[in-house]
């Protein structure tokens, strides 16, 4: 059979040293560890035996493995997971035993305990520079107009330099907007945001957890250089049929979930959707007959999340999950009408198998579709444009506790790609003009991995792992991936941690702003467009402090290879030879992360500071007859953030009223800025145009800091039938003007119209610094039953 | 492997359809379209808007040394000019007036060569304003542009304080415009479009640069003004259109620049530097010129057909 092949295979790789004469002397504890409340099973959960000092936690399924000496006196194993109240079960080490736990919160949780369980988890831990939300926290920091966005809390964690005015592009570590991995329920998202970044992808309601990684990858994850952000959807309440939603500022939303049958099976459903646009499309109805008035443009965006999961039988599950999402843009006027819209679906299909309590088993099937579409219709002829990506991936998952000294995984998968790029079709009406183009391209990539964490005695872990990465498309690449990690536990509360990892990526977006926009163009590896590359030590430090406070304090460097930017005066749009207007080149940063948090009791938060450098340059034009100025030079690119600070803190004051404030400040974005001007008089008939900027360096300028503090008040109602509560969201409560670009603009005497007299001369020129969010407030009304 | 399909008409054949019959500025404002909606949908739906989002700042930018700007037409049968300027810090002051403005720009007192087939045509330093156009040049030399297409034109430039700036060229031959179509609309027949046909030469790789005048020449307003290659024809025609726009009794002027790679390159460059500055969905680009030496700007000539 083939999986034992590849088991076969996977073992023979990274086993071979490794005594199977021990396994004798062992038990094996596992089983899945679950949400009392829900059923949902708990990702990260820890399972602790203080005797023999072995640990484990929950894989991504909640699906643990822990191997314990046999031995004639009972063990006392301890289950505990942040923010729920920890179990302790003695057992009989005498055989493998299945123990499926379930955890409680309760009210009575708010006085439990010492709570520092899930920060030992992390100190005991290999993995670093790795960042997780839960959507709790998410629901109660304040958001923008309401909308909880827990791509936007992850923004205020050590390490993430990017909150700047309406981005929710994320720069991890001196990398690119393109480079994070972003996956939902293990399907690839591709544009992770609405409106232009504003607001992400994710409906908190149907999330159950993020988890990010800034360094350290796990050889499972590949594909971008400088992040992976796994989101994970909720299963569905497996014990009760129950609903959540939410009415906000602009947006509405509703969950159903339940049991499909209890304890086997369940379902959800999750919705939401903008409204602005039912609004606005009453106010153009009443204008109707109004000649002067201009149509107010629609606009909106919804998401749609689904998932239903199978206990087919006690080694088996099913799940399946789809997102779709879309944002909707028009304009109708008398002589152009516009339609413009952009969405992700993705479909996961998984299949858990417990082969026995050390191996576990998931099977993946995933697809991605990315697309964008503009449509415009001008008296007499048409044209539509677009662009899409479709992944259509199948991967294996190996996890094999193999004994209390080694835990492996390993694994494969292969992926079909498909882009189409800048498909365009325009025609005249009377067929005058008629023609379509655009390019598509399709590809493979093929990744395989094996991973082994092992322990050396008390104090020492080492996760040694390789990944091997391919891609073909009209060339054939293939990428080795070391990814080493190695952990020095000092004493129960101090670690000390070091990694390495290299990263390949075969994908490139294609865009020239600053933000994201969806017509933003993935564009794959090919004969000259090489794939990009990366190298990442980390260094670090975690200290618990009074059993209350985690501190991380975390050094990197990292080096990228094989950049892409484009050429000055790319032109992007309806080029059909765009590999032309690539520029390849390098780049690197280094930086400092420090992170203060504390998890339990009534006051819980973080304090996280960045302190990073980053530097890109020596770029090569792939067409030599293009010019990218400053060629060879080293410069900062726009996200380069000197200093970055975030505190977040949460306050429950009683039992109805939590309180919850955060504050960020970071150096300003950089930006390039024209340093001179000249007057160019061009041909007879031709314009004169009195300023034409010479640009000067790339990027030497930077944006005065940035700084913006917000504020979250959620009182709770407890009614029969459920729970809800009204939450208030305070954004830039200091109404302070943060820069969202500049842009610098010839003034005119009041009496001269540069449009009418071909021989205006400005006055001068003025700098405006626009910015987007002044102080805004808003009121969402949230229910649970 | 890879499937790269390259289809018969490819995407340029758009851009100048859209550049053509939208009118670019149109589609460019598109983009933006999204911004204002944006704001609208912000302020709407807030409960405060606390002031005003743009506010004017104050930048400290670094030292600019000012550079010199060549630009210079040829055209065959016309006389040799010239026009030497120098570029200015950002920010500095604008004088008050036109001619407050192009004294301080101009530079005199360079001495300007322009050779070919072994003459040397000396362009001297005689500011001159055509009425017509409007255009001033400050370097002229009244002999006439000689309609030869093999040689190169070179020119060289001593700046007063001995600097030296090079260029060469070629003229290209005339493209003709094979026809020009008024075709009013079948529904609403008070309003025409402009169709204008040339033959392109497959042999060559040709940039073009178009223009269209409503109604009067000299006002220097285009209707429409673009360039473009000719990496999208197929079968030697090229059609530039425009919307149904045009009343009866208008007239039209279709220009047509047979140019080069480097003032292509170099006036698509300068409209980008002008057009990125601020928008936030623009990148930034440096000016690209054919001149060797100190300075920015153009040196080219065009062929043109009124």
């Amino acid at each position: 059979m083939n999986l034992k092949k590849l088991l076969t295979l996977g073992l023979s790789i990274c086993t071979a040293s490794l005594l199977f004469a021990q396994q004798t002397t062992k038990i094996t504890v596992s089983g899945v560890v679950k949400d009392d409340d829900n059923g949902e099973t708990l990702i990260g959960a820890s399972i602790y035996e203080a005797a023999s000092g072995n640990g484990a936690t929950t894989n991504e399924y909640g699906f643990y493995s822990l191997t314990l000496p046999m031995g004639n006196d009972s063990v006392t194993l301890e289950y505990s997971y942040v923010g729920f109240q920890p179990k302790t079960l003695r057992i009989l080490p005498k055989k493998d035993v299945t123990l499926n736990v379930r955890l409680g919160t309760g009210i009575e949780l708010q006085e439990v305990v010492v709570k520092a369980d899930a920060f030992r988890e992390s100190i005991r831990s290999t993995e670093m520079s790795v960042e997780e939300i839960s959507t709790r926290e998410t629901k109660v920091i304040p958001a923008l107009l309401g909308e909880t966005d827990i791509l936007r809390v992850i923004q205020l964690k050590p390490g993430m330099p990017s909150a700047s005015e309406g981005n929710t592009g994320l720069y991890v570590r001196g990398g690119g907007g393109d480079q994070n991995l972003i996956v939902l329920d293990e399907a690839v998202v591709y544009n992770a945001s609405h409106l232009f970044g504003f607001f992400s992808t994710f409906n908190t309601d149907a999330v159950k957890d993020l988890k990010l990684y800034k360094g350290g990858f796990p050889a499972q994850y590949g594909g971008r250089l400088s992040s992976v952000i796994d989101v994970r959807m909720k299963d569905g309440n497996s014990q009760r049929f129950a609903g959540t939603g939410g009415i906000g500022l602009i947006s509405s939303r509703l969950t159903l979930e339940g049991p499909i049958e209890k304890d086997k099976s369940s379902f959800i459903v999750s919705g939401r959707r903008t409204y602005a646009d039912l609004i606005t499309r009453q106010v153009n109805k009443a204008n109707e007959d109004d000649p002067d008035y201009n149509p107010i443009p629609s606009y909106y965006f919804y998401d749609l999340n689904t998932k239903v999961n199978f206990q087919l039988s006690g080694k088996d599950r099913l799940y399946l999950s789809g997102y779709f999402g879309r944002d909707v843009f028009s304009f109708e006027g008398d002589f152009f009408n516009f339609n413009f819209s952009w969405g992700n679906k993705t479909g996961t299909a998984r299949w858990n198998h417990v082969f026995s309590p050390k191996l576990f088993h998931n099977l993946t099937f995933t697809y991605s579709d990315y697309d964008y579409n503009i449509e415009t219709k001008l008296t007499g002829f048409s044209f539509k444009v677009g662009s899409n990506v479709q992944d259509a991936n199948l991967k294996s998952d190996f996890y094999y506790g193999l004994n209390d000294n080694h835990i492996l995984r390993f694994g494969g998968n292969v992926t079909h790609h498909s882009f189409g790029v800048g498909r365009l079709k325009a025609s005249s009406d009377d067929g005058e003009v008629s023609f379509s183009g655009g390019n598509d391209f399709t590809g493979y990539s093929l990744g395989a991995y094996v991973a082994d964490e092992m322990s050396f005695g008390e104090h020492w872990k080492i996760n040694a792992g390789l990944r091997l990465s391919g891609f073909t498309n009209n060339a054939f690449y293939v990428g080795v991936e070391p990814r080493v990690a190695a952990l020095y536990v000092v004493n129960p509360d101090l670690s000390l941690k070091a990694s390495y990892a290299r990263m390949y990526q075969y994908q490139h977006l294609v865009s020239t702003s600053g933000i994201s926009l969806p017509t933003d163009i993935w564009y794959p590896t090919t004969k000259l467009i090489k794939p990009q590359n990366a190298d990442q030590v980390a260094i670090g430090v975690e200290k618990i402090l009074s059993d209350k406070y985690l501190i991380t304090n975390e050094y990197y460097v990292k080096k990228l290879r094989n950049q892409v930017d484009f050429v000055d005066g790319a032109q992007l749009f309806a080029n059909d030879n765009l590999e032309n207007e690539f520029a390849i080149g390098k780049g690197y940063g280094y930086g400092m992360e420090l992170g203060i948090e504390k998890q339990e009791g009534d006051l819980k938060g973080w304090i996280a500071y960045t302190l990073s450098l980053t530097k890109r340059g020596d770029f090569d034009p792939i067409d030599d007859t293009k010019v990218y100025a400053g060629e060879g030079k080293y410069f900062y690119p726009r996200y380069d953030r000197r200093h970055n600070l975030a505190v977040v803190l949460m306050y429950e004051l009683s039992r109805r009223v939590t309180i919850s404030g955060t504050a960020v400040y970071g150096s300003g974005d950089r930006t390039w800025l024209p340093v001179g001007r000249f007057a160019f008089q061009d041909v007879p008939g031709a314009n004169f145009q009195p300023i034409v900027p010479v640009y000067g360096e790339r990027n030497a300028f930077r944006l005065p800091y940035f700084f913006r503090s917000d504020l979250g008040i959620v009182y709770k109602f407890f009614p029969k039938w459920g729970e809800s509560d009204l939450t208030l969201s305070v954004f830039n409560l200091t109404n302070r003007r943060n820069a969202f670009f500049l842009y610098l603009e010839p003034q005119y005497a009041e009496d001269v119209d540069p449009l009418e007299d071909p021989l205006a001369i400005p006055t001068g020129v003025a700098a405006k610094q626009v910015s987007l969010f002044p102080i805004i407030g808003s009121l969402t009304w949230n229910f649970k039953f | 492997m890879i499937v790269y399909k390259r289809l018969i008409n490819n995407y340029l054949k758009l851009k100048i359809a859209m550049k053509s019959f939208f009118n670019l500025n149109k589609i460019k404002d598109m983009k933006s379209l999204a911004w204002p909606t944006f704001a609208f949908l912000l302020f709407t739906f807030s409960f405060q808007s606390c002031g005003n989002l743009e506010k004017e700042i104050d930048l400290d930018l670094p030292e600019y040394q000012p550079r010199y700007v060549v630009e210079c037409y040829l055209e065959p049968g016309q006389p040799f000019s010239l026009l030497l300027t120098r570029s200015a810090p950002y920010f500095e002051p604008f004088p008050t007036d036109l001619l407050n403005f192009v004294e301080n720009i101009l530079v005199d007192s360079a001495e300007v060569t322009i050779t070919h087939n072994g003459v040397d045509y000396v362009l001297a330093n005689e500011p001159t304003i055509n009425p017509f156009t409007f255009k001033l040049n400050n370097y002229t030399n009244p002999a006439l542009v000689p309609t030869e297409y093999d040689n190169d034109f070179s020119l060289k430039i001593t700046t007063p304080d001995g600097k030296t700036i090079t260029a060469t060229t070629r003229l290209l031959p005339v493209v003709p415009i094979d026809s020009i179509v008024v075709e009013f609309d079948e529904e609403q027949d008070t309003l025409a479009r402009c169709l204008t046909y040339i033959s392109d030469d497959p042999a060559t790789v040709d940039f073009y640069r178009r223009m269209l005048h409503h109604n009067s020449l000299l006002d220097s307003i285009p209707n429409q003004d673009f360039t473009t290659n000719d990496d999208f024809v197929d079968d030697r025609t090229i059609v530039f259109g425009t919307s149904y726009e045009f009343k009866e009794g208008d007239t039209i002027y279709n220009t047509m620049f047979h140019i080069d790679r480097a003032y292509f390159d170099f006036w698509e460059s300068t409209f980008n530097a002008i057009t990125s500055n601020g928008n936030p969905f623009g990148q930034p680009s440096s000016i690209i010129s054919n001149l060797e030496g100190d300075a920015g700007g153009d040196w080219d000539f065009y062929g043109a057909e009124l």
